[in-house]
């Protein structure tokens, strides 16, 4: 063999080696979308979980942590085979999550890993194991519902370990709770020496120094010298069980008497009264920790405590708040006189019955430590220690407080020189007299009142609300707030409705996901939500006053006074669980999404701390690769990479994997006239001559998208690894489209050859990072025209899956067609997306054929569908069960509708049968004898007849139907399901089988 | 006159799944017994015939199947939910083979379970 042909032979096979290379890179491309999409699915899904509609446990929090793990570094690794390992910081960045999702997870019974001290600034419920109950509470009312708390912080419990273990008390402490346990009466020596060797022992440095370097910050942030309330914040305590005035708190402490007190406060878990506590409530000793708070005390004019319903008597429906004069010691200690108010819980907040008390003494905070009554002037002995417009405050703020948590509260308040209200400590309270009805009544009870909607759309957030309805019908005129204690009832879950929220106490959309955007912002509110219920803004009356129960999906009219009774008395909220806390925690490190600009200098992999920024750096990353290789290393001898030239603006790169356009030699520029890719050229037609670019100044605005996405673009590598570029990998078979039109990325993966059950479409469509408000209504937008189309569309957050298969090759084109003019209808959706009543519209308008039409929307020029019994008496439909019953059933109720049925209950013949007759509707069930359902679905589906199918399953076999979906059934129905929802199925099916038909004989 | 409550067994090794669904329950009317012991709740059904046992499957002996096993022998009439968060669809054919009327897989909406309770005791009712 001479030199020249094993040269030449040695350069086909590198050739053909380049193009393998590239198809694996497309591949792991592909493959870390695939995974990227599995990622934002489970986040999700989780985010769903929080609304206290789904029952979890710690299995699925475990699973989740898993699966989400599995599938953040499969597209790091990915990524990494793409790129050559250019990312190894963002296997760190990742490792770093992994540990601590997976130390959210075990929070519940070990002590967390955390400072010494934390801000209240940084404290929520779901630091509960951290600072304690009473921290995390306050923390929550401080930093979620925005109330004034006093400022300060909490020395955690995991400095109480650090302590109690340099205390020595361990062993002793064992000992205690196994004489607990056998249960020993005399615990009280035993109890008295580990208290003493704590009140002995000294506090280790390091939290020494980190509790004088918070005290520092709190004496540099007031003026003068503060004095702090040392107070106890035990995790176990205010649970199941109220440890209410068992543990310590020291009051009036100056900072340099903080240590000692906080050794008081801890010493105090092993109080006698605690123990007797312990004893009689059954709590044994040593399974918790004790954080403590050190706040700056409040110089109180007044102080006291309000109880949000009266635990004495819920049934009267009132308030009831004690007052005295400076500091809340009398109040809170009991002993003293104190004013006494009850007040109506209804918004006016009416006295209902006052008792002022003579007041002779005061407690005032010393410097130097502790409080010391006072004499109370002469002059104002007998004056209420609090005015009525302060009653009024404080009462409004009971109850918002109370909404939030979901419970009847007790809560310490005071108001300060300034009249300023400080919301010292809230707490559930616990009702003396259990009156609410019991289980059994209340169903009876609540049948009385008449329901206004019941079992629409779908609880975002379980609890239950009542006020007047406040109706936002157009949300172009929301109003400024929305009244306190009002049901919100709008059209569709936008963000923008999300800023006023704060003060309704129950939410009503028509339409919107529990998987949205807005469903989060509920959820972090508590406030109960039901979503997509079709028709709320049309039924309900502005001003009404309505009940609404998010837990069984119904609304009353009226207010349901036992129902509220009800969720007031009952011992906790689901969002107080532990499985629930502990999703909220590692969602903290799972779900937000904080690398938002990728031209921004801090988009790198070492500022990723959450899944999420993981996944859409990867994903960024992997662009600018894949634009790379065609720019920067060509492979050699296959780049075929050529700028196409459109008529219009979008600049789009082409890369050829083999046979996908002609290529004339010394060009760097194809036509459409050269491209052979069969999927790519409808996708290009629709897209470019279908209107979509008519209006391009009008997409110039907001995001000014366009003038990144179709700027043209000088041909160098570094320009060219710009995130804005579009690409195409094409061979004469394959596409792999990925655009990038502003802030929403569209992919469309597809395969068109000769055999339908290789051909397939995958189109993907993600909004974008920064534009909030109208990615919902894109979202449903867009999945109703997917499935519209036959795909089997996904919509999860932000994100839009649409796949469909097995289509032969006229199908394909069709829907690819489709595809073209879907993105380029998706470019112009932001600019008309501004009206949620136009989005049936503007699916009426897209199914129509004619997405860019120019005459206003209400002017539908199609015909209607014939009416439903018109079309009903002319649809075939097959029944198949191997359940005779269950096919009886089904003829009776579906001919009554006017359908014409055949039933079968072997398989077999229906096949035989659906081979020689046409039907318009097929029902099978999925296990049977013979071909099983989804023999029959695959039969059907390769007919090719536009015959739908519907599957009809159990529960439990998830499996089965996903792949009826992904095998294109037009629905499943799970057992046990109403003939009327089947009907309403059946009806939509023979619809689109209709379309479908007429499609294939024009 | 009223009639009964309908009576509601649930068991699950975890607290969780008992305290949500049994508040649920008893909101719309059942009566309602949970146990986070499966024999426990074996020794309840010695006692008292329920109407519905919603067990777990994967638990400490006995397990769900076991209790089940027990409950069709000891009072046939009560009818077999099945929840597991280990669900495929093997088990799911084994379990409704098994006796069980049906099997639902965690984590679940409540109102599904709700929602089928009500039907499969409202079935009973005529």
């Amino acid at each position: 063999m001479g030199v020249a042909p094993a040269l030449r032979a040695l350069l086909a096979r590198r050739r053909q080696g380049n193009v393998d290379q590239l198809r694996e890179t497309l591949n792991r491309f592909r493959a870390l979308v695939e995974e990227n999409d599995h990622v934002l699915e489970l986040i999700a899904d989780a985010g769903e979980k929080l609304g206290g509609e789904y029952v979890f446990d710690s299995k699925y929090l475990r699973d989740l942590a898993a699966e989400l793990k599995d599938a953040a570094h499969a597209v790091v690794t990915n990524l990494n085979a793409i790129s050559q390992d250019r990312y190894p910081d963002l296997l760190e960045a990742l490792a770093k999550i992994d540990d601590a999702v997976g130390a959210a997870l075990e929070c519940r019974l070990v002590v967390p890993e955390a400072p010494f001290v934390v801000s209240l600034e940084d404290v929520g419920t779901e630091q509960l194991e951290v600072v304690g109950a009473k921290m995390a509470r306050l923390g929550e009312v401080r930093n979620r519902l925005g109330f004034t708390v006093p400022e300060g912080f909490v020395v955690t419990t995991q400095a109480c370990r650090e302590f109690l273990e340099a205390a020595g008390v361990g062993e002793a402490v064992e000992v205690l709770r196994a004489h607990f346990m056998q249960g020993g009466e005399t615990l009280e020596e035993e109890s008295r020496r580990i208290r003493e060797a704590i009140l002995g022992a000294r506090v280790p440095r390091s939290i020494v120094r980190a509790i004088r370097r918070e005290l520092g910050r709190l004496v540099r942030s007031g003026d003068g010298e503060p004095l702090l309330a040392v107070r106890s914040s035990a995790v176990d305590e205010d649970g199941e069980l109220s440890f209410a005035g068992q543990y310590e708190t020291v009051l009036g402490v100056p900072p340099e008497g903080v240590v000692d007190a906080y050794r008081t406060v801890v010493a105090s878990m092993y109080a006698p009264g605690v123990m007797r506590y312990r004893r009689l409530h059954t709590i044994p000793p040593g399974c918790g920790y004790m954080a403590v708070g050190i706040l700056r005390m409040v110089p109180a004019r007044a102080s006291g405590v309000i109880y949000s319903l009266d635990p004495t008597a819920p049934e009267r429906n009132t308030l009831v708040v004690s007052a005295a004069r400076g500091l809340g010691k009398l109040v809170v200690e009991g002993g003293a006189s104190v004013d006494r108010v009850e007040m109506s819980r209804d918004p006016a907040y009416h006295v209902v019955a006052r008792r002022v008390a003579h007041k002779e003494r005061m407690f005032v905070a010393v410097s130097g430590g502790g409080a010391v009554a006072e004499p109370v002037p002469d002059a104002e002995r007998d004056a209420p220690a609090v005015s009525d417009e302060e009653l009024n405050e404080l009462a409004g703020s009971a109850r918002r407080i109370e909404q939030y948590m979901k419970a009847a509260q007790d809560i310490e308040w005071a108001f300060d020189h300034e009249g300023r209200l400080f919301v010292l400590q809230a707490r559930p309270l616990r009702m003396a007299v259990v009156s609410e009805p019991r289980g059994r009544d209340l169903s009876d009870i609540v049948r009385r009142y008449p329901v206004l909607m019941r079992g629409r759309g779908e609880v975002a957030c379980r609890g239950i609300g009542s006020g007047p309805v406040c109706l936002v019908t157009d949300p172009e005129q929301l109003p400024a707030e929305v009244p306190p204690g009002a049901v919100l009832v709008v059209r569709a879950a936008t963000p923008r409705i999300g800023g006023m929220l704060a003060g309704a106490s129950a939410v009503l959309t028509d339409l919107g996901s529990a998987t949205g955007h807005f469903a989060a912002v509920a959820r972090d509110l508590r406030l109960p939500t039901i979503v997509d219920t079709g028709l709320a803004t049309r039924i309900l009356t502005g001003g009404t006053e309505v009940t609404v129960d998010a837990e069984e999906n119904v609304v009353y009219e009226g207010r349901v006074e036992e129902l509220l009774r009800y969720q007031l008395s009952r011992a906790s909220s689901f969002e107080d669980a532990a499985e629930f806390r502990t999703l909220r925690r590692m969602l903290r490190r799972i779900a937000p999404l904080r690398l938002r600009d990728p031209t921004s200098p801090a988009f790198s992999a070492a500022n990723c701390t959450t899944y999420h920024d993981v996944i859409r750096f990867a994903h960024e990353k992997a662009i600018c690769e894949l634009v790379e290789i065609g720019w920067v290393s060509p492979p050699a001898g296959v780049h075929y990479v050529r700028r196409l030239e459109l008529p219009v603006p979008l600049d789009l790169i082409l890369v050829d994997l083999g046979g996908g356009f002609h290529v004339e030699a010394g060009s760097t520029t194809a036509t459409p006239e050269d491209l052979t890719s069969r999927p790519l050229v409808p996708v290009l037609e629709e897209l470019t001559t279908g209107g979509a670019w008519e209006t391009a100044p009008a997409s110039m605005d907001l995001e000014g998208f366009m003038s990144s996405a179709t700027r043209p673009m000088p041909l160098t590598g570094a320009q060219a690894a710009r995130p804005e570029q579009n690409l195409a990998f094409v061979s004469g078979e394959y596409l792999h489209l990925s655009l990038r039109l502003g802030y929403h990325f569209n992919i469309v993966d597809t395969y068109l050859g000769n055999s339908p059950a290789d051909n397939y479409i995958y189109f993907r469509f993600a909004g974008g990072v920064t534009e909030l408000t109208r990615r919902s209504r894109r979202a449903a937008l867009l999945k109703r025209i997917l499935e519209g189309h036959g795909f089997v569309a996904e919509g999860r957050g932000d994100l839009v899956v649409g796949r469909i298969k097995g289509l032969d090759a006229d199908a394909m084109v069709e829907r690819l067609r489709m595809v073209g003019r879907l993105i380029g209808f998706t470019r112009q959706l932001d600019i008309h997306m501004r009206n949620d009543r136009l989005v049936d519209e503007y699916v009426d308008r897209f199914m129509s054929g004619r997405p860019f039409s120019s005459a206003t929307l209400s002017a539908d020029e199609e015909p209607e569908d014939k009416g439903d019994s018109e079309m009903s008496t002319s649809t075939e439909v097959l029944v198949l069960d191997d359940e005779p019953m269950v096919c009886e059933r089904l003829k009776e109720h579906l001919e009554r509708k006017g359908y014409r049925i055949e039933v079968f209950t072997e398989s077999q013949k229906a096949v035989d049968r659906l081979a020689e007759k046409r039907f318009d509707v097929v029902i099978t069930d999925l296990k049977m004898q013979g071909p099983d359902g989804l023999e029959v679905l695959r039969f059907v589906r390769d007919s090719g007849f536009g015959t739908q199918v519907i599957v009809i399953t159990g529960y439990g076999t998830m499996d089965a139907a996903r792949e009826a979906e992904y095998s294109g059934a037009f629905e499943f129905i799970t057992k046990p399901f109403s003939s009327k929802a089947l009907e309403t199925t059946v009806r939509k099916a023979a619809r689109k089988a209709r379309k479908a038909k007429e499609r294939t004989q024009r | 006159m009223k009639p009964a409550r309908k009576k509601v067994l649930l068991v699950d090794d975890e607290p969780i799944v008992c305290e949500r669904l049994r508040p649920a329950l008893e909101k719309i009317g059942f009566y309602v017994e949970s146990y986070t012991d499966g024999q426990k709740a074996v020794d309840r059904v010695m006692e008292e015939s329920f109407d519905v046992l919603v067990t777990d499957l994967k638990m400490q002996k006995p397990d769900g199947l076991e209790v089940m096993e027990f409950v069709r022998q000891h009072s046939p009439a009560t009818k077999v939910i099945i929840i597991t968060g280990f669900a495929t669809v093997d088990t799911a054919v084994e379990t409704l083979k098994s006796g069980a009327v049906d099997f639902i897989a965690k984590p679940f909406k409540i109102r599904n379970l709700c929602d089928l309770i009500v039907k499969l005791t409202s079935e009973e009712a005529g």
